[in-house]
């Protein structure tokens, strides 16, 4: 019901909502001219990058911190229909390799909620990640699933919300039976780099991990396992239960740390 | 190219016939793609240069609306 008022409201009603917020969610065309009201035109540059963007990603001058969201599909060598909605590979890597060089930027907090993708592009930003020389923090809010799982534990620390979950299954080509050896081996191959990637850079042993990924009877059409926050913790996939505060407490502590050691401090 | 998703294909690859190609254009010396919303307006979709700025530039950044005029010659 207020949903179906708000969407209702007519343009005369525009001007007692100033924010622009309000503005983007509803029609302010005059319904019988289809006149676009002069003010509409003025657009507030935030509201447009969230939504052009899906993300307000311009650096702030003032903030020593590069913020940056993988959610959706993690996309690659593929264009994918616009019902996705892709965190893209060119966009995260230059960017990665953007703030490693930009001397304002001291520490990279990489904000997870991703349905998974594909594997060599979310195994590049993986490793892109791991292989930053400034504190990189990775925090999962809803979901960190498939190839998302690599990207959740590539930082120095990780952290789930408590109601976070990582869908850890096998990888294969397609819902169909594999039926020939070669491809079964070719899959293999493609599982081992992720299972490999994620053992070296958690303390979940090989064994626990594939254990998760092959498990039956938790997932209705497929096997594998979802890991709920403390449990993801529990298995040693996640460094800690926690939020925003706990990411920028440790990425704030990591920033002091790599501080010292660039200038030739003792590291404590 | 693999998907490890949790989203069944279909649903990922539904209506990927109806993509639209992208147009290269240069502006200010930096080589972009952008998605041709009508005769006056495009949509940076990707950016193509070797300085890592450019992607923190965020008048580059993939979504911004760029403008443009069209050009009468007489032959």
């Amino acid at each position: 019901m207020e949903k179906y008022k708000f969407l209702h409201l007519t343009h005369t009603m525009k001007d007692s909502f100033k924010d622009g917020r309000i503005e983007i969610m509803y029609n302010t065309r005059n319904q019988k001219t289809n006149e676009v009201p002069a003010n509409e035109q003025i657009k507030n540059p935030t509201v447009e990058n969230i939504q052009q963007l899906g993300q307000n990603s311009t650096l702030q001058e003032e903030s020593n911190i590069f913020c940056m969201t993988i959610i959706g599909q993690v996309e690659g060598h593929m264009v994918l229909p616009p019902q996705n909605k892709t965190t893209k590979y060119e966009h995260i890597i230059p960017q990665l390799v953007a703030a490693e060089q930009n001397s304002k930027v001291e520490g990279i907090l990489i904000i997870l909620n991703t349905v998974g993708g594909d594997v060599e592009a979310g195994l590049a930003i993986a490793e892109m990640i791991a292989t930053m020389s400034k504190p990189t923090v990775t925090i999962v809010l809803g979901g960190g699933h498939s190839i998302g799982v690599p990207i959740a534990v590539s930082s120095d620390y990780s952290i789930i919300a408590e109601t976070a979950t990582m869908t850890i299954h096998p990888i294969r080509l397609n819902g169909l039976v594999i039926g020939v050896p070669q491809t079964f081996e070719y899959l293999d191959k493609m599982q081992e780099r992720v299972v490999k990637f994620v053992m070296e850079h958690s303390n979940i042993t090989e064994e626990k991990f594939k254990e998760l990924m092959f498990k039956t009877g938790e997932l209705t059409r497929d096997i594998g396992t979802t890991v709920i926050g403390p449990d993801a913790v529990s298995y040693g996939l996640i460094d800690k239960v926690g939020g925003l505060s706990d990411a920028t407490k440790q990425l704030n502590e990591r920033i002091e740390e790599y501080r010292k050691a660039k200038n030739g401090g003792m590291v404590q | 190219m693999i998907m490890y998703s949790i989203v069944p294909l279909d649903d990922i690859f539904n209506g990927i016939e109806n993509n639209k190609p992208n147009q290269e254009i240069e502006l200010n010396g930096v080589i972009m793609q952008v998605q041709p919303m009508n005769a006056y307006q495009a949509k940076v979709v990707r950016l193509i240069s070797p300085n890592p700025q450019d992607y923190l530039n965020p008048a580059y950044s993939p979504g911004q609306i760029i403008y443009f005029q069209p050009q009468l010659q007489s032959k």
